[in-house]
């Protein structure tokens, strides 16, 4: 075990240091993936093409693309609302990512689900529910499912910083640190819990902390590096994958727009709200490329525009889906 | 080859031959291991199955009932204990959020095929918190199906049919009935299919419909009451969902009387549902009114004898609900 893990970590510096051009335009073009997909959801919402509500993770891009960039395809996502970029990043068609919002027969659920409560069985993204840190709790079943047929699957959770006050939060971590589960849990703290401020909801400033309590590490990082958060989440799965148990990262970060579609987020002090924007994660790792050399204005725009015409073809599809018949009502409740 | 034992042993029967067949079935819940269970229902299955299989859980249901729904979702088959219904509450999320949800909201793409065995109902003085009678609560639920043997013979062939069920299921099994519940069960492989009801007695005059520890009782009182030339059939329900229709509606066309007996308290329990289908799909079958001697709505059971005495349904209240409905 212990040599494992040794050479995991090893090759996890070797590759910090020579971090190949391939992998960065690869993190790049993915995280304008999400912008992209993630605006675009917004618009639609706001052009009433969908009903229900949006939970958009605009800001919050590198915390998803660090941590789940480099799962393989049987590695498992736990996802919370503000979570369907993540299926995304895992591989989801966007045609089918789209016909989700629009709650289409052709939606991974059939259109059961709400339109941002998206999972995908075949590419491991549990179908989340509203109940928050569920996806915490399920994802460590899942994880010690994993353990125990002696696979070697992790389970990467996400959740925000009000679900660390939830009792559920400490049942799930408190068991995973006892039984050293293959999980990866991400805190996505962007200071907000819907409308009720940090302050309010913890006495600590960083919520990595919350992981001594269940005996393995919690590091916080600045979530809007995707570099930091994805050396970060290297590790940690290497950690997972090889027995040692889980990890809790803190990404700090900030959601840009209200806690939903119809939350216009008055709460928030305007300059916070600019202070945060001014920390893009995607233009911030947009100058790192450009110093090396890597993008230029052509590049990003033959990225942006080959994104586009993806989007628009996945659009056209949930457009074009009908919705599911009413007599399939009673359809999957039993097996 | 059958041999008699005890609803306990043959739980206990149920799990160890079950988890010698399929090596996807593993149990876990709180003091299961080490200790046997608090009623010794799991006695000797950590010495034979070991920690792999028998997992000591800490204390906290909501993450029992998650951990055995996240490794359901691997492939395996999870048999998480709730040592006593009236500590269901704080996995209530979980059974009734996740668990019941799962195949719905993926359709089809997720299922959760965990068999819940939580311990409930009065057992001699056990106080507020130890006796509860909920099941009624996740009969509400669709996607969720609820069991309550009363024999010895179906506590093992319906807990091995719940097991091998691609369905969450939540298995009963009420404490009075551990050691009380005694009979002839097979020693080998054998399943009780979950969903029918079970005739108990027959009968031609009045219907008892009832399930649990109440099914004894009913039998006791329709011996005394066919002395008297009133001939009852018992149905017993042994799943509470999904309900049996057929065979309730079967018993009600035959008897044209109804008296539902249940342990659990009245408003909104079991027998508010039952009522309520007899009256829909059998209205013109009825020469009475549809009655139920039921538990009070009264927390369930205040610790004081006298007190506890009163709460429960016993011979003498069945027995005064018969006659009444008899006389009608």
């Amino acid at each position: 075990m212990a040599s494992k893990s040794s050479r995991a970590l090893i090759e996890i510096e070797a590759e910090k240091s020579s971090r190949s051009p391939e992998l960065l335009l690869n993190l790049y073009t993915i995280l304008v993936k999400c912008r992209m997909c993630d605006e675009k959801a917004r618009i639609l919402f706001r052009q009433g093409k969908y009903k229900g509500n949006f939970y958009s993770g605009v800001g919050q891009e590198a915390t998803e693309v660090g941590t789940a960039y480099s799962l393989r395809k049987d590695d498992w996502i736990a996802p919370s609302h503000r979570d369907w970029t993540a299926n995304i990043i895992k591989g989801a068609p966007l045609k089918f990512c789209f016909a989700q919002l629009f709650a289409k027969v052709t939606s991974p659920d059939r259109g059961r689900s709400s339109p941002a409560h998206m999972g995908y069985p075949e590419l491991h993204v549990i179908t989340p529910a509203s109940s928050i840190a569920a996806q915490l709790n399920i994802g460590t079943g899942v994880a010690l499912g994993i353990k125990k047929l002696h696979q070697d699957s992790v389970v990467v959770a996400y959740c925000g910083d009000g679900a660390t006050s939830f009792g559920g939060f400490h049942e799930a971590l408190n068991f995973a640190g006892v039984h050293k589960l293959p999980i990866l849990y991400v805190v996505q703290n962007n200071l907000w819990a819907e409308s009720v401020p940090l302050r309010l909801q913890t006495a600590l400033k960083d919520l990595s902390d919350r992981a001594k309590a269940y005996g393995f590490p919690g590091i916080p990082l600045d979530g809007n590096d995707i570099l930091a958060v994805y050396d970060a989440a290297q590790t940690a799965i290497a950690r997972a994958r090889s027995g040692q148990g889980p990890t809790l990262l803190e990404c700090k970060t900030y959601r840009w727009y209200g806690h939903s579609e119809i939350d216009p987020a008055k709460y928030r002090m305007k300059e916070e709200v600019e202070t945060w924007k001014k920390r893009d994660p995607i233009v911030l790792f947009e100058k790192q490329l450009i110093e090396k050399k890597l993008l230029t204005d052509a590049k990003k725009a033959e990225i942006a525009a080959a994104i586009v015409k993806e989007i628009d073809e996945a659009v056209e599809f949930a457009e074009q889906s009908p919705y599911p018949e009413a007599s399939e009502l009673t359809d999957h409740i039993w097996g | 080859m059958a041999h008699t034992i005890n609803m306990l042993q043959a739980i206990n029967e149920a799990l160890s031959q079950e988890m010698e067949r399929d090596e996807r079935v593993f149990i876990l819940g709180e003091d299961i291991g080490l200790s046997g269970g608090v009623f010794k229902v799991t006695d000797g299955l950590l010495d034979k199955f070991g920690e792999d299989r028998v997992l000591d859980t800490p204390l906290a249901e909501g993450i029992i009932i998650a951990a055995a729904i996240g490794s359901s979702m691997m492939g395996l088959r999870p048999v998480p204990e709730i040592q006593f219904a009236d500590f269901i509450t704080p996995a209530v999320d979980q059974i009734i959020q996740q668990a019941s949800k799962l195949r719905y909201r993926s359709a089809g793409g997720y299922s959760c095929p965990i068999t819940i065995r939580i311990c409930c109902g009065a057992g001699g003085g056990s106080g507020l918190y130890h006796s509860q009678e909920n099941a009624s609560w996740f009969v509400h639920e669709p996607g969720l199906k609820v069991v309550m043997p009363s024999t010895a013979y179906d506590a093992k062939g319906m807990l091995l049919a719940a097991i091998r069920d691609p369905n969450p299921v939540l298995f009963f099994e009420h404490k009075s009935l551990y050691r009380q519940a005694k009979g002839e069960v097979p020693e080998g492989d054998y399943t009780v299919p979950l969903g029918p009801a079970a005739i108990r007695r027959e009968g031609r005059d009045l219907t008892i419909l009832t399930y649990g520890l109440m099914t004894q009782l009913s039998l006791d009182v329709a011996e005394e009451m066919s002395k008297r030339g009133v001939d009852i059939e018992v149905v017993e329900i042994r799943t509470l969902a999904p309900i049996d229709k057929t065979a309730i509606l079967n018993s009600v066309r035959k008897t044209s009387k109804v008296l539902i007996v249940h342990e659990d308290k009245r408003t909104m329990g079991f027998g508010a549902e039952l009522a309520a289908i007899i009256s829909e799909d059998a209205f013109e079958d009825l020469d009475g009114p549809i009655m139920r001697v039921t538990g009070p709505d009264v927390p369930p059971i205040p610790f004081s004898p006298n007190l506890d005495k009163a709460w429960q349904v016993n011979t003498e209240k069945i027995l005064a609900g018969i006659e009444k409905l008899a006389a009608y």
